[in-house]
């Protein structure tokens, strides 16, 4: 339903110019108030003020996966019904979620030297998220290389796909195999092991990045489908 | 009250955030510059196709 409403560029363009900036103003209140939470927490008993580190690397962690759900979602939609606002869509998630990767990799290794000695382990769950970070990587190349932008964007969408499947070993990783990486410690079948004083600027913090994405990922479908309109306009003013 | 005394943590801690901020910085950046790049192309090449009077 929301689908179809959103599938028609001109719809969209109305709905996301009001939606981007709110998305964004929620964001910032978001992660205003969880940095803020974060701060006044307590230092934890075992890794004293490295703690404050959850509150920006589990975040990143988290859209990591969930920009390459929509990734996927996306392509799926555009192989499927090649349809060009799933494409666009596509397109626009893909630096964003390696960015997030990115920052989930490098808050990662900073937090694991204090906490396990080592900056890198090549063990499941670090190993597995190093690939979904290639996978990013291969999907933007990809799209790159192609001078033809339509046999581009559907090779790119198989990739994609093919990637999805790297999205349970990342989540599972750590209950599949022995890792130095901690398991779940908020989703968990028996509730989160933490308390209020984490939890709380934790899950506004990962909101908060939820809505940041929200907010950028329009804004770059946005400036993708003003682009393939200029691309249109100038062919036809070449022609004319 | 706020602690932002990360003690012997300190190389650690505001580094991983500074790094955020870097990367938060960039997307937020790079998406606004790119749509109003492209909208101002667009805008700028529907005008040109409007026939002159």
């Amino acid at each position: 339903m929301v689908f179809a409403f959103l599938a028609n560029p001109d719809r969209f363009m109305a709905f996301s110019r009001w939606a981007a900036p709110m998305f964004g103003v929620l964001a910032a209140g978001l992660i205003g108030v969880g940095l803020w939470l974060g701060f006044a927490a307590p230092e934890d008993y075992q890794q004293g003020d490295t703690v404050r580190m959850m509150f920006i690397h589990v975040p990143a962690a988290w859209l990591s996966m969930f920009v390459y759900i929509c990734l996927g979602v996306a392509s799926f939609l555009s192989l499927i019904f090649r349809h060009a606002l799933a494409d666009a869509a596509a397109k626009a998630a893909a630096p964003l979620g390696a960015a997030f990767t990115a920052l989930a990799l490098v808050t990662g290794s900073l937090w694991g030297k204090p906490m396990w000695g080592t900056w890198w382990v090549w063990d499941a769950r670090l190993t597995s998220v190093l690939v979904l970070f290639l996978f990013y990587l291969g999907y933007i190349a990809l799209r790159a290389a192609m001078d033809d932008e339509t046999k581009g964007g559907r090779a790119a969408a198989i990739l994609a796909l093919v990637g999805v499947i790297n999205l349970p070993i990342v989540k599972f990783s750590v209950d599949w195999w022995n890792s130095l990486h901690q398991g779940a410690s908020v989703f968990r079948a028996d509730g989160p092991a933490m308390t209020a004083d984490y939890l709380i600027p934790l899950l506004l913090m990962g909101l908060g990045y939820m809505a940041a994405f929200g907010s950028l990922w329009l804004v770059r479908i946005r400036a993708e489908i003003w682009r393939r309109r200029a691309v249109i306009l100038a062919l036809k003013l070449a022609d004319a | 009250m706020l602690d932002f005394d990360m003690g012997k943590y300190v190389w650690f801690v505001w580094p991983a955030y500074a790094i955020s901020v870097a990367a938060f910085a960039w997307m937020i950046a790079d998406s606004l510059l790119r749509a109003r790049r492209w909208k101002r192309e667009a805008t700028r090449l529907e005008a040109a196709r409007k026939p002159q009077p």
